[in-house]
């Protein structure tokens, strides 16, 4: 190889290396997995295991949350995939949502994850086309966790007893 | 100049060259001298790079890590210890950027400094204690051996043995020492101790990270002083 080419690869290579770096640093991962999966994302190397996400979805639509949560977090161990996260936090939503009261631990812990795919999604949006879902956009769902996450005057409604599970 | 020449412009022994002849008399080119395109272009800013990367992360006790970007404080200590890399000849910038090279030769020669600042800031981030009354102390320590390196204007095989004993002693006070006093299976002299350290420093003395930081601490410090014996040093060719 020329020197020419040497220099052309070297940059390139080192553009990539200092990109991959940073990208590690601002998404700020807690495990080692997760630091491995953000380096791979970030050339595009990462994927899901998408059998483990799919016994996830089946555990999600029994409303075995608590398996599905498990079940997602085996699929996206790095917890890079915006759709599996979306998931999770749907997951967290439905798990605390109640006809007079949401669990405000669950949901806070769902709009966690809901924020963590958000950062994760290019645009900062989601959309996922699944019938079972009533909420298919990340606005929608992060709409229903800081309605459930704050006290209002509506909460006493009663009518709030006949509202359907999202 | 009356006269002198200071020792590092012309070594006492011109570099061994294949094409050189016994007995002809050799002169200096203006220019200075090409640094090899493979260590200029990948292996420096990758070693530098890495040693950046490795140098903020925190693994602490429960495996959980943390990634620490430099610190400004980092960053100004990082100019000064490369202005004294300058000094003393042990980085010649003039082999990575200039008006002889071309624009890609000196992107690949910017690209050199840039990592070689963020990875000597990381490694100033790296021995630094977080926070406290350590930190400062650290950082004072630092800047104050440093400006005394850029007095003294050592030539490169003493700047680089006074760096291997400045940080390598900031790195046995952080990761051995105070590591140690920190150790929860300690005794009795070692709770005293602590005891002392927290009241001389206003209970500000930072619980260290896990074993493994000191690990990789070390690992990261090896690479970063192999990244300065690979900068291009101040050398000029010699012709006949």
């Amino acid at each position: 190889m020329t020197a020419t080419g040497l220099r052309i690869a070297g940059l390139c290579l080192t553009l990539v290396y200092a990109g991959a770096l940073v990208r590690v640093y601002v998404r700020q991962p807690s495990t080692l997995s997760e630091a491995g999966g953000t380096l791979t994302s970030a050339v595009g190397a990462y994927r899901i295991d998408r059998e483990r996400f799919d016994a996830g979805l089946q555990y999600f639509r029994q409303d075995r949350f608590v398996e599905a949560r498990d079940a997602f977090a085996q699929a996206d161990p790095a917890r890079q995939d915006p759709v599996v996260q979306f998931y999770v936090a749907y997951a967290f939503l439905r798990q605390g949502w109640g006809r007079v009261y949401s669990d405000d631990a669950l949901y806070t812990q769902g709009l966690e994850a809901l924020t963590r795919a958000r950062q994760l999604a290019p645009g900062g949006t989601i959309r996922v086309d699944d019938d079972n879902l009533a909420l298919r956009t990340a606005e929608e769902l992060q709409a229903e966790f800081e309605r459930g996450l704050t006290r209002e005057l509506s909460d006493f409604n009663p009518a709030r007893l006949m509202r359907e599970r999202p | 100049m009356t006269g002198f020449q200071d020792r590092r412009d012309v070594p006492a022994v011109p570099e061994p060259q294949a094409d050189l002849v016994p007995g002809e008399i050799y002169r200096r080119p203006a220019g200075p001298v090409a640094l090899p395109a493979g260590r200029e272009a990948i292996t420096l800013p990758l070693l530098l790079l890495t040693v950046a990367g490795l140098g903020g992360v925190r693994v602490a006790a429960t495996g959980t890590i943390a990634l620490v970007p430099p610190s400004l404080v980092a960053l100004v200590l990082a100019v000064f210890l490369i202005a004294a890399l300058v000094r003393s000849g042990a980085l010649e910038p003039s082999r990575l950027v200039g008006d002889w090279r071309t624009p890609l030769e000196n992107a690949s020669g910017v690209t050199v400094l840039l990592a070689l600042l963020v990875a000597t800031a990381q490694v100033f981030t790296l021995l630094t204690p977080a926070s406290g009354l350590f930190a400062f102390v650290f950082t004072a320590f630092f800047a104050l051996l440093l400006w005394n390196t850029l007095a003294a204007d050592p030539d490169r095989p003493r700047l680089l043995r006074s760096l291997a004993v400045v940080l390598g002693g900031a790195f046995l006070l952080k990761f051995v020492v105070l590591a140690a006093l920190y150790d929860p299976d300690g005794g009795v002299l070692r709770r005293v101790l602590l005891a002392l350290i927290d009241g001389a420093t206003l209970g500000g003395a930072p619980a260290p990270d896990g074993p493994v930081t000191g690990y990789l601490a070390f690992a990261t410090l090896g690479l970063y002083f192999v990244g300065l014996v690979l900068l291009p040093a101040r050398r000029r060719s010699w012709q006949r």
